[in-house]
């Protein structure tokens, strides 16, 4: 939003003020600047103008037929009396005879460098031009000739009606969605007074109470929650559709602002000067106004020709039983003030900022009025707007004859509104005490009424334009004292406070201890994913999950699905890595949702026993390699050995137990049977691993040969304990040994099984016993592989030849009553 | 004469010690065709005067003393380098094997920092849900329906009638409730807001949010942790600067700034020649906020922040597009080594 300096000075004396100390100040005490500019207007040697005859004529514009007009234009007077008459082509459409608009003579600079000369015009003599709003560095738009009211003496040098230069400060909306003052150059030019300690002169207004005896407007609200207030005010111009005084049109269109005639550009110059919204409707169509509900499914053609849906909430104005308008947001096309009427009726309303947002979003029509509503304007406006409004027809001379009494429904809010805080509130989180006179001088600067009585009691009065929801408890006055007090001034203070334990999630502490150990102990990356699935991957690889939270505007409906697992988010970072490394391990720490929607609707506050948990932290990660050396078996044992030795510091003692999935087992295509684990602990499952099957590797890789093996665990760390507790156990006094056994067995039977089975064997000898290695390939069979495990042995004394030897004999009968058979 | 000994300088140093360059050296000079043995034997001296003769030879004595002298020198010095240097059976200057660490997310990384730095001031880390009821995530917050807060974040909503959280800030409620007053908590996690993606906006960001809630909690005491926070966390001195902002937890509310890290306050174009970073919104906690989490707003005050982890990351390493963070290129990643 920008703020012109010209306009302020109506308001608050701004002179000899350094334009970016102030705007660094507002930034500190009141809003955010975003910017300051400068603009310059061309306006030198450029004359009041008068059109005193227009012959229209047509002739090609870039291949189109197009009207233009061959225009006298009138100047004011020679030296000896003449009228200083021009010769001009124009192509506005509102080029007419009596229409008076900036005239730039030849040899005159326009905006962009544009030097008037004298020239032929569609073979018609020009002496110079007839400007449009842009054409003399005041905005946008040059389509239409920049008309000016019919009192402006022509022959009137413009630079004496606009000032060539204007400041214009650009605010952060975001900073100011709470101050609905704010949103005009008033409520700026009271920020103004108190940072510059200067007087804020009084807001220009009629007085609307001499029309208390006119007779009241019928008017009716049915949704007085919805239309906190509503007032209008009708009245009867000789003509009703004239331009606006020129003040009114060089500040509309320096903000951005198009101008049209008097009632829509007063309607927008109020909006920008005090942030109220108004309408003026026509008053030979408009006969008496109800504000009600639209109470049933219909539609509704808003100003703009477009036909809008209307659900039964929606608030509309009525004429009588005819929508006219769309409550804060827009008007009907058939209430729009015409030629043909003299009868006026002015709307200045204050309605509900939920209420406009939500059918404003739901139309996506968002208007400056309703962008205002949406701040909640004070009631007090409604009066405020409609005093102003009057002013402005006044002073545009358009001699309005008023017909009603100001009528209003609903609670204008006018008074102070009361509010005590103590002073040691105000000390206590300010950290340090401010002199009294500081604090009511601050509060008086910005409108406040303020006292501070015998018992230190903070008496202050709200005033209207700040007490809607903008200031309601003694920290909001806190806020005002201390943002003009300046936070710059209150030193830091670190706080003291009582010693007292801490306790960290565990979960928390396990994730980051998983990480450090997968990063920095087994070479993996951390990647983040999205926490929602691609719909078209899924597809790819066959995979539809079960039962998925689903979001109800997802940026693509192929996001739409939360997720459920990230292995299937971390499967494409394959093939768009592969082409950059050979190999590479990479692993995401993250949510994962389900659908247990019943247990966690429930509006109110959270009741902490009731939280029921939707989402789990999961750790999964793959590891691709390129061709196939190492082995899919060496590769695998990696990867297990990385989830093992998580297991080793979260299972605190408690072993893992795996087995081999079956189909019954399988949840997703990467689970193929018999080519996935299951760890299992104390019977609950927590993690899988396995290796992409082969159907899906095309796929996931692409081109080429190459593995994937994959994991995921979703234990309930914090069920587990956070330090091992290791128990020593005495080393042994006499020296021990060691034999190694080479076991043939069935591959696909498998190491768990054998080593289940040799688990059987005691012995009093037995210290340890631990696998070593397998052996694949020469001298074994097909499907056979030679698993080999290693005995410590020891005993109470040094032991002897036969002891050892006994040891094997018991050891090989062992193997002999299990059907087992050594490597030959 | 001269231009011998002036090559035979050159020729010295371009054998640079090398024990086979001196030998060619000594060869090209003083072998059987060698430029000094030739200039001795094949100079006519008859066609010198006795006084031609004599000076002759001394300065060509003088040469081959010279040049011996140098050779011989030359000659013991690789010698000695070379019995310095034994042949070499290992090469103990190759990098380390396998010494490749992974690497952690640089969202990661900046966590646990923030992590240890609060905890080193007895902040508990909490984590919550980042999927949330509508209650949790605006109503606990003083975010009423018709609140301009509830515009200014485009939320994802479930089917189910919950959301994906648009900030950390519904921890601030469980954690008060959880725990009471005093407490003192930061909350990092994952967030959600659905508006368009470039190279500064993502629909899945990180924040860390924090608060402390005691006896006598003032505007003064904000200042100063956030700013030992900070000087942390950049490693120097850094000036803030609190200015209005709205936030409907907090009240009242400001915006921290800090003075540009790159230009020190200067302008530049990274703080759009502002000399200010926007950082942190902060504030003491609304005494409704603090009432809904049953803690008396008569007794205790609090403050509560926001860190943008993303932005801080993006600050802190220097990554100028949001998009790489979940962008999934592990040439990205693998700059962030784990090395905390």
């Amino acid at each position: 939003m920008k703020i012109s300096l010209e306009w302020i000075s109506d308001f608050v004396d701004l002179s000899g003020i350094d334009v970016a100390k102030i705007a660094n100040e507002l930034t500190l005490r009141t809003a955010e600047v975003e910017g300051v500019e400068t603009v310059h207007r061309n306006l030198r040697g450029v004359l009041v103008g008068k059109i005193l005859t227009a012959e229209p004529f047509a002739a090609d514009k870039d291949g189109e037929p197009k009207t233009y007009h061959r225009c006298t234009v009138v100047c004011g007077q020679n030296g000896d009396g003449t009228p200083r008459t021009y010769q001009t082509v124009c192509g506005a459409p509102n080029a007419r005879v009596g229409l008076i608009a900036p005239f730039a003579p030849a040899g005159v600079v326009l905006a962009g460098d544009k030097k008037i000369e004298k020239s032929t015009v569609a073979g018609y003599p020009s002496d110079g031009m007839l400007c449009s709003a842009a054409e003399i560095g005041l905005g946008y738009w040059h389509e239409m000739l920049f008309e000016m009211p019919e009192s402006t003496i022509v022959g009137t040098p413009l630079e004496t009606l606009i000032p060539e230069e204007d400041t214009l400060i650009e605010v952060d909306n975001k900073s100011v969605t709470h101050r609905p003052d704010l949103w005009g150059h008033y409520g700026f030019a009271r920020e103004f007074a108190a940072l510059l300690n200067r007087p804020l002169r009084p807001y220009p207004v009629e007085d609307l109470d001499q029309f208390n005896h006119l007779p009241a407007f019928p008017l009716t609200v049915d949704a007085p929650e919805d239309c906190p207030c509503y007032g209008c005010l009708a009245f009867e111009m000789p003509r009703t559709v004239i331009p606006s005084p020129i003040k009114m049109q060089y500040r509309l269109h320096t903000l951005g602002q198009r101008t049209f005639n008097l009632l829509v550009d007063m309607t927008n110059y109020v909006s920008l000067e005090l942030g109220q919204p108004s309408h003026a409707f026509d008053g030979d169509y408009v006969k008496a106004i109800r504000v009600t509900p639209m109470g049933k499914n219909g539609s509704f053609t808003t100003l703009d020709g477009q036909e809008r849906k209307m659900l039964p909430d929606d608030l509309l104005i009525w004429n009588q039983n005819e929508p006219v308008a769309i409550a804060g947001i827009m008007g009907g096309l058939h209430s729009e003030v015409t030629v043909n009427t003299d009868k006026l009726l002015l709307e200045v309303a204050n309605f509900k900022a939920s209420r406009i947002r939500r059918t404003g979003g739901r139309l996506d029509l968002r208007t400056d009025a309703s962008q205002r509503f949406e701040k909640s304007q004070p009631p007090v406006n409604v009066k405020v707007g409609t005093a102003r409004l009057l002013r402005l027809v006044v002073e545009a001379g358009a001699q309005p004859t008023v017909t009603s009494r100001f009528t209003y429904v609903g609670d204008l809010k006018e008074d102070y509104r009361p509010l005590s805080m103590s002073r040691d509130l105000l000390h206590r989180l300010a950290g340090q005490a401010i002199p009294d006179d500081t604090v009511l001088d601050i509060l008086h600067s910005l409108g406040f009424l303020a006292e501070f009585d015998a018992t230190g009691i903070l008496q202050v009065g709200i005033p209207s334009h700040r007490s809607q929801k903008d200031i309601s408890i003694p920290e909001d006055i806190v806020e005002e004292v201390l943002r003009m007090y300046g936070y710059a001034n209150i030193p830091p203070v670190m706080p003291k406070v009582p010693l007292e334990p801490l306790y960290t999630e565990k979960a928390l502490r396990f994730e980051h201890r998983i990480r450090r150990l997968l990063t920095q102990g087994h070479r993996f990356i951390e990647v983040q994913t999205y926490g929602w699935m691609d719909d078209a991957f899924l597809a790819k690889i066959g995979y539809e999950p079960k039962a998925t939270l689903e979001l109800a505007n997802p940026s693509n409906q192929n996001f739409r699905r939360m997720r459920t697992s990230l292995i299937p988010n971390l499967l494409p970072l394959v093939k768009q890595n592969k082409v950059h490394r050979e190999a590479f391990r990479l692993f995401e720490i993250g949510h994962v949702y389900y659908p247990r929607e019943t247990e966690f609707r429930g509006e109110g506050p959270l009741q902490l026993s009731q939280e029921r948990r939707v989402e789990v932290g999961c750790f999964s990660g793959i590891s691709y390699q390129q061709g196939n050396q190492p082995s899919l078996e060496e590769h695998f044992r990696q990867i297990r050995g990385a989830i093992e030795d998580i297991g080793s510091f979260v299972n605190n003692g408690v072993r893992a137990k795996s087995e081999v999935g079956g189909a019954e087992q399988s949840t997703a295509p990467w689970e193929n049977p018999g080519e996935f684990i299951i760890f299992t602990r104390n019977g609950e499952e927590v993690a899988r691993a396995g290796i992409l099957p082969g159907k899906m590797l095309e796929t996931v890789i692409g081109e080429g040969s190459g593995q994937v093996v994959w994991f995921e665990m979703r234990a309930k760390l914090d069920s587990y304990l956070e330090y091992p507790e290791f128990k020593y156990q005495p080393l042994p006094v006499y020296p021990q040994s060691w034999q190694d056994y080479s076991i043939c067995w069935s591959m696909s039977d498998g190491f768990t099984a054998l080593s289940d089975k040799l688990a059987a064997f005691t012995h009093p000898l037995l210290r340890k016993s631990e696998f070593v290695t397998v052996y694949k390939g020469k001298g074994l069979e097909l499907g056979t592989a030679s698993y080999t495990f290693r005995y410590w042995i020891g005993t109470d004394h040094t032991m002897s030849e036969a002891e050892i030897d006994g040891f094997r004999t018991d050891y090989l009968a062992f193997l002999k009553r299990e059907g087992l058979t050594l490597r030959g | 004469m001269d231009t011998i000994r002036q090559q035979f300088v050159a020729d010295l140093a371009a054998a640079d010690g090398n024990a086979k360059a001196v030998e060619d050296l000594r060869v090209k000079y003083f072998g059987r065709k060698g430029t000094i043995t030739q200039l001795a034997k094949n100079t006519d001296f008859s066609k010198f005067s006795s006084e031609e003769r004599k000076s002759f030879g001394i300065r060509l004595n003088e040469l081959k003393t010279f040049a011996e002298e140098a050779i011989r020198s030359a000659q013991e010095s690789a010698k000695a380098a070379s019995a310095a240097k034994p042949k070499a059976k290992i090469d103990l200057t190759l990098p380390g094997a396998d010494h490749r660490l992974g690497s952690m997310h640089p969202i990661s990384l900046v966590q646990i920092e923030l992590e240890e730095i609060f905890q080193g001031m007895g902040f508990r880390v909490l984590t919550g849900y980042e999927i949330e009821t509508e209650f949790n995530n605006f109503t606990g917050l003083n975010i009423p329906e018709d609140h301009p807060a509830r515009e200014m974040q485009d939320t994802y909503w479930l089917k189910n009638g919950m959301l994906l959280r648009t900030h950390t800030s519904p921890n601030q409620v469980r954690a008060m409730r959880k725990f009471g007053a005093p407490v003192r908590a930061i909350f990092p996690g994952r967030c959600f807001r659905n508006e368009a993606t470039d190279a500064c906006h993502e629909t899945t960001f990180y924040q860390c949010e924090g608060l402390m809630v005691d006896r006598n909690i003032s505007v003064a005491n904000l200042i100063a942790v956030m700013r030992e926070l900070l000087c942390e966390v950049f490693r120097r001195e850094v000036t803030v600067r609190l200015r209005p902002g709205f936030f409907p937890f907090v009240e009242p509310g400001f915006e921290l700034d800090v003075q540009c890290l790159i230009c020190g306050g200067k302008g530049c174009p990274t703080c759009k020649q502002s000399g200010w970073l926007e950082l942190m919104p902060c504030g003491l906690i609304h005494p409704r906020v603090l009432e809904m989490s049953g803690i008396d707003s008569k007794e205790f005050s609090g403050f509560a922040f926001g860190v943008g982890l993303t932005r801080l990351a993006m600050m802190k390493y220097g990554i100028p597009d949001i998009r790489l963070l979940l962008g999934g290129d592990i040439r990205f990643f693998e700059q962030f080594a784990a090395t905390v």
